[in-house]
């Protein structure tokens, strides 16, 4: 039974970007923020074309007959774009949490071009920050004796590990990793080639997840 | 990686249905599929193919490669080799476990495969055991683990990458000690 | 030995089976008194002009120093714990906190887990323009149907796919999880496990 629902309508011809590069970009990033010991740059303007996107599908999908068996199909995807999204959001909201100070001490050292953090982000990180910084004062700091009132101190040693190990896939040749020597080995270099898997140590390829050329698996 | 995130991902795979309707192509977010003539095979992403299949809308046809003779010349290939072998799918076991506890009367031999499947995996697993064994004992800074396959790799985590961390915070700890000490005399 | 009772707070909240211990009052209160004591005998070594000549006073007055950093370490431990603890009670339940977990915060972690609700609320409504949930979609969709049988005759029912269906006692359907959970809560439905 031919439909003659106009299905154009559900992309927008006037994005630079294709809907299904996005989503493959918002896929990609969920996946390094998930691995990556250290708070990765915010792909906040992906989130928020595919949050449009979504919004644009459910409206049309209103459109159609319930018992059409496209509605159903949407739905389904609409429901795996939202896990990947909301996934993605939760895993960088816990990094922020867990090393507050640490992660707005490096954001205040990149201009506002080059943030890291959403502006959403940014703003509950410092409320967050002055949540815990208010509540061990009640409950700690207030009570003890005058030298050990601070708490940024304690802060301070609350940061990601980079040396952490890490899975990942070279997604193009990069040649000249070192990996740093420990107590009885001297520095390393390794050649990735495209489509390598390896497991190594998160430092030495950080530059690497940011620029696309490795993929955190 | 939860386990039930491991399948996700592998959902997106493509299987081949052929649909007992008919309809256009649907345009999805993440591309088109379709479009869809009865009776005739087409390419969708597994999640659709077992809702598809789920409602009676179509037949699921198992990839080549979910075939007894086929698994077990790779389960041959794996044991002759010292590295990990290519896998058909990047997805293997779970596109098997999917696959095969949905089409029970569309797949023949279905016992059978999944027998084979679960032997694949145990020469897969076993090998990759010794390797972390050797690895973690040698304390190389890194290894190559080409062709291993995501739930592979799942199944070895947090274990080694966490091993490896703790290894490398003695190392630092010991270089530490070592540098004082060294500079006492 | 000092910093005996700052441990025994970390361990026995640490070892705690209950979702939400209560308070430990009396505990961190024992261990501000132990770094009062602590911190008064150093000042007081401090101040103290006699010679020292094998150097025992500066090794003690370090000594109490670093118990003073460990209780100090050990207190911030257990508040930061415990917070942890009422943070990822916002996640599983909501902003309203269920009674029984309430009854054992103390009134500042009562503020916070309230004060974290509404910075939450502000970041999530500022996601995206329109606002997301995070709360919801924790776990990854299912593609198959749930099998459900009826407990009672409810009578006609409206599916997602727009089928209508009947449901009668003991009669068993295909539904999306999303739809069939709020009916198995009721105790309408209840699944058919294989």
């Amino acid at each position: 039974m031919e439909d003659t629902f106009g299905e154009e309508d559900f992309l927008n011809e006037d994005e630079p970007v294709a809907a299904h590069e996005v989503l493959q970009t918002l896929e990609d990033a969920w996946l390094n923020e998930k691995f990556c010991p250290d708070l990765l740059p915010s792909q906040d303007m992906y989130v928020e074309a595919m949050m449009e996107q979504i919004q644009q599908m459910e409206d049309n999908l209103t459109k159609l007959k319930k018992t059409d068996f496209r509605v159903e199909v949407h739905h389904m995807e609409l429901a795996r774009i939202r896990y990947i999204i909301t996934s993605y959001l939760r895993t960088r909201l816990e990094k922020i949490e867990q090393n507050t100070a640490f992660i707005l001490e490096q954001e205040s050292t990149r201009g506002p071009e080059n943030a890291y953090m959403s502006e959403g982000e940014l703003n509950f990180a410092r409320e967050f920050l002055a949540l815990q910084e208010n509540h061990h004062k009640q409950l700690v700091l207030k009570h003890v004796p005058p030298p050990f009132q601070d708490f940024m101190s304690t802060q301070q040693s609350l940061v990601p590990n980079l040396r952490s190990h890490v899975f990942l896939r070279a997604k193009k040749d990069v040649n000249g990793v070192v990996i740093e020597g420990d107590r009885d080995t001297r520095d390393e270099e390794v050649d990735l080639e495209e489509n390598s898997q390896h497991i190594m140590q998160y430092k030495p390829i950080a530059n690497l997840v940011q620029d696309g050329s490795v993929q955190l698996i | 990686m939860d386990p039930s995130e491991v399948e996700f991902i592998a959902e997106k795979e493509l299987v081949s249905i052929v649909p007992n309707f008919t309809n256009n192509e649907v345009h999805l977010i993440s591309g088109d599929v379709g479009p869809f003539r009865a009776g005739l095979p087409v390419n969708v992403p597994i999640w659709m193919a077992l809702n598809l299949r789920q409602r009676q809308k179509c037949r699921i046809i198992a990839p080549d490669w979910l075939d007894v003779e086929k698994l077990e010349a790779l389960i041959e290939g794996e044991k002759s080799n010292r590295f990990f072998t290519k896998m058909p799918s990047e997805h293997y076991m779970v596109v098997a476990q999917l696959l095969l506890s949905a089409v029970d009367d569309d797949i023949p031999r279905v016992e059978e495969i999944r027998m084979a499947v679960k032997d694949l995996w145990d020469v897969r697993i076993s090998k990759l055991r010794s390797s972390v064994d050797t690895f973690i004992k040698t304390g190389g800074p890194h290894a190559r683990l080409d062709y291993l396959t995501t739930m592979e790799i799942n199944s070895v985590r947090p274990l080694l990458p966490q091993a490896l961390d703790f290894i490398d915070r003695l190392n630092k700890v010991l270089k530490k000690l070592t540098t004082f000490v060294f500079s006492l005399y | 030995m000092f910093c005996e009772k700052s441990l025994k707070l970390i361990k026995e909240f640490d070892r705690s089976q209950e979702a939400m211990p209560p308070f430990d009052d009396d505990g961190v209160r024992q261990v501000f008194e132990e770094m009062r004591g602590l911190y008064d005998q150093n000042v007081a070594a401090a101040n103290d002009t006699t010679a020292d000549p094998d150097g025992t006073a500066i090794s003690s007055i370090a000594i109490r120093h670093a118990a003073l950093e460990r209780n100090k370490r050990c207190l911030m431990a257990y508040v930061f714990n415990r917070i942890r603890k009422v943070r990822n009670m916002r996640w599983q339940f909501g902003s309203i906190l269920p009674p029984e977990i309430k009854a054992n915060l103390c009134e500042p972690e009562i503020q916070w887990f309230n004060n974290y609700s509404k910075c939450l609320a502000r970041y999530m409504k500022s996601i995206g323009g329109q606002g997301l949930n995070l709360a919801q979609d924790v776990k990854p969709p299912k593609s198959l149907y749930v099998e459900v049988r009826s407990l009672i005759d409810y009578g006609k029912f409206e599916l997602d796919n727009g089928e209508v269906v009947l449901l009668k006692k003991h009669s068993t359907h295909l539904m999306s999880r999303a739809q069939c959970e709020p009916l198995i809560i009721q105790g309408i439905l209840e699944q058919i496990s294989h």
